[in-house]
């Protein structure tokens, strides 16, 4: 969700980049390669507060479950229609939560019925390495077996870019070019 | 009053009111048609104005509706009837809704009611924020004005539909401003005026003026002497309106206030020409019709003074009525004239009479009066005397020896000296001669010859020894004429003097006895003996006493002749 008001001067101050706010926007995960251990389910919340969800983007591994909680004092309906998983959690008020598990891999976007500017996304990634970029553009996936994996990297309207990267007894680097695109106010509506 | 007054003022009065009046009703027609031109502008420029807050109501209208549609609101409603419309976090959602709705629509106040109409939640606008309106107390309108917290709202109501049933309703509105509408209008509730944007009218005073208005209808009205315009601006649904209405309230005159000032003063302008005008007109007309009679009183006065009577002057196209008068006055006139002359031709015929019958009472002095008149009038006329002076010596020097009829035959015709007695004796001839005429009227002017023809210029003359110029120069002349006649006629005891030999006499009584100018002036003349009548037919007076001598006279003197001869 971008700030609203006056455009922000690029590289002036970190929090508010706009560059480095879509850069942490980008979830990496890796597909493919060699049978994957045993899943190492996380465990994520998403809060409703201020008439936002935050974090707006979280990145899990699939099986992991999201929590809903409401910080807010007025009500909140938290739902999704994404194929890879549709719920719709119903109203519910300031201090109770809800859980939802996620047992597929995929993009789920979801959404607030009483109010229409909130939006949030969740990445379910197919295996155990998965993350966020941070706001400089690095990421890194640890403990990776060696294999040849596909690195994908998401950006809400950017799209889905896929690499090949084989991993042998050293660690491997790939980088990736996303298009940016002048962020509107409602960009996400616009991309729903 | 004078008649060309009177002429002036019976022409002008009646044309000058008449003008005014047509002046005024033409003037009020005008301003009547100028009035109702631009009441029927100012009622079409409302209606527009209505019409268009009209068309601008439709466009909020589907804009309302749009909002009724907003899904996130839907939601909201669905809440809050699920957790049964319980105070709380349910009602603050929807009132956080409604809240960021006005906030981006700039609306003033929001509400929804449910589908029986009760509210659920509503929230105001407030200069720090949104605030949540205790409902108990607040009941807006579906369509139309309320007041809350001292500040007035204006609200429209759409429906919330949910698969094609009224679920809830949603009332929007906005603060309402008089001021920033965009025709002069005021609002009132149950004819009670809430708020007016006229600031100058008294809300009584319009109350009082609207009382008589319908609340559905165009409107007329008079204020303070003005005539307003009032169209209703917003129809009073009589559905929980609260009696509110909204009306146009313009001032037409003060619209018509510029054209109507350019108006009076033209006419203002126009009728002092015309009142101009028409005084002139009247002024010239009523002389047109006075001045022939002012004439002819003038001419009359003017005959009064005098005692003359001249004929008017044939009236150049005057009026008939004027023309018959003069002409009646011109033979009045000259009836008067005519007796007048047939008078003075009496006195004449008796002067003349007089005269001849003197002369008579001796053969020897016979004709010496008309002689002497005849040689004064000579030197009169040489002297250059006015005609009017000349009749004067005419008719004195035929009178001059009148006296002498009081005076014996035997005295008078005495041929040898006379005696002292004697001498005055006839030196009384002029003073009785006097005396005679005196009590005769018409010939005083005549006195002065007949009384002092024997005066000297030396004052040895009698009847009182005047000197030099106290004898008048009438019995100068005479006295000279008078000399010379006696002179040069034949008497029993001698003959007449020659020509010569008499104004040698004159000439040496000249400057002692006689006027040296007037013998001058008649040794000039030459012998007048020998001249035919020089003053024949010159002039009415002049030839009537001619007449009277060579005619009447004569006969007389024939009659006297006769019966001398007879005796």
């Amino acid at each position: 969700m971008y700030q609203r008001g006056v455009a922000v001067e690029l590289g002036t101050d970190g929090e508010t980049d706009p560059l480095a706010f879509e850069r942490s926007h980008v979830a990496v995960y890796l597909e493919g390669g060699p049978k994957s251990p045993a899943a190492e389910f996380a465990k994520a919340s998403i809060e409703q507060k201020d008439r936002r969800f935050a974090p707006d983007l979280v990145v899990i591994p699939a099986g992991s479950t999201v929590a809903f909680p409401n910080f807010d004092p007025i009500f909140h309906n938290v739902f999704s229609l994404s194929k890879v998983k549709s719920f719709d959690l119903g109203n519910y008020p300031e201090g109770q939560s809800r859980l939802v598990t996620f047992p597929v891999p995929g993009v789920v976007a979801v959404y607030c019925h009483l109010h229409s500017n909130m939006a949030a996304s969740i990445v379910v990634a197919p295996s155990r390495w998965a993350v966020r970029v941070e706001k400089d553009g690095v990421f890194s996936l640890k403990d990776v077996p060696a294999g040849t994996y596909t690195v994908v990297a998401w950006h809400k309207t950017a799209g889905t870019f896929r690499k090949t990267v084989t991993i042998g007894e050293r660690d491997a680097a790939v980088s990736f070019t996303l298009p940016y695109a002048e962020p509107t106010e409602a960009g996400h509506v616009a991309h729903r | 009053m004078r008649f060309a007054t009177r002429t002036f003022l019976s022409s002008f009065i009646p044309f000058a009111v008449l003008l005014a009046i047509s002046f005024w009703a033409i003037r009020a027609s005008v301003m009547e048609t100028v009035r109702n031109g631009l009441r029927a502008s100012v009622r079409d420029n409302q209606v527009g104005l209505a019409r268009e807050q009209a068309r601008s109501d439709g466009r909020n209208r589907k804009l309302l509706e749009g909002i009724g549609e907003n899904p996130s609101l839907k939601a909201g409603l669905q809440l809050l009837a699920a957790e049964g419309g319980a105070a709380g976090q349910a009602r603050n959602t929807v009132q956080d809704q409604l809240s960021e709705i006005c906030d981006s629509l700039s609306f003033d106040f929001m509400m929804v009611s449910g589908a029986r109409g009760e509210p659920l939640a509503a929230v105001v606008r407030y200069a720090e924020g949104f605030a949540p309106v205790n409902l108990t107390r607040l009941h807006p309108p579906e369509q139309g004005f309320f007041s809350a917290d001292g500040r007035l709202y204006e609200v429209t109501s759409v429906p919330i539909h949910e698969a094609d049933t009224q679920v809830a309703t949603l009332t929007v509105g906005g603060r309402f401003d008089i001021s920033q509408f965009g025709v002069p209008a005021v609002l009132l509730r149950n004819g009670a005026v809430i708020t007016a944007a006229m600031r100058d009218l008294a809300p009584a005073q319009i109350e009082r003026a609207l009382a008589a208005c319908s609340l559905t209808a165009d409107c007329e009205l008079r204020m303070e002497d003005q005539q307003y315009l009032s169209l209703p601006l917003r129809r009073p649904t009589g559905n929980g309106d609260d009696g509110y209405s909204l009306r146009s309230l313009q001032n037409v005159d003060a619209a018509s206030a510029p054209l109507q000032n350019v108006l009076r003063k033209l006419f203002l302008v126009a009728g002092f020409i015309a009142l101009a005008a028409m005084l002139g007109i009247s002024a010239l007309s009523s002389r047109s019709i006075a001045q022939p009679l002012v004439d002819v009183v003038t001419h009359l006065r003017l005959s009064a003074a005098t005692g003359e009577l001249p004929e008017f002057p044939e009236s150049r196209g005057g009026a008939q009525e004027i023309r018959d008068l003069t002409q009646g006055f011109n033979n009045a006139a000259r009836a008067v004239r005519e007796s007048r002359e047939r008078l003075t031709r009496a006195y004449v015929q008796f002067v003349g009479s007089l005269a001849q019958a003197l002369d008579a009472r001796d053969a020897y002095t016979a004709g010496h009066s008309r002689r002497v008149s005849e040689y004064s009038c000579a030197i009169a006329q040489a002297m250059n005397l006015a005609e009017d002076d000349l009749e004067i010596i005419r008719v004195g020097a035929l009178l001059h020896d009148l006296g002498k009829i009081g005076i014996s035959d035997l005295v008078l015709q005495k041929p040898g000296r006379l005696t002292p007695e004697e001498t005055e004796l006839i030196q009384q001839h002029p003073v009785i001669g006097k005396r005679i005429l005196e009590n005769v009227q018409g010939l005083e002017a005549y006195l002065g010859i007949v009384e002092l023809h024997h005066e000297n210029l030396n004052g040895t003359g009698y009847p009182h020894g005047l000197k030099g110029e106290e004898t008048p120069l009438y019995a100068r002349i005479v006295k000279v004429a008078d000399a010379y006649d006696a002179m040069t006629s034949d008497r029993p005891y001698r003959r007449g003097k020659s020509h010569a030999e008499a104004l040698a006499v004159l000439r040496s009584v000249s400057g002692s006895e006689m006027d040296p100018q007037v013998v001058e002036t008649f040794a000039l003349l030459g012998d007048q003996r020998k001249q035919p009548a020089a003053f024949a037919g010159s002039q009415s007076l002049r030839s009537l006493s001619e007449a009277v001598q060579s005619e009447i006279g004569t006969a007389a003197l024939e009659v006297v002749a006769r019966e001398r001869e007879a005796s």
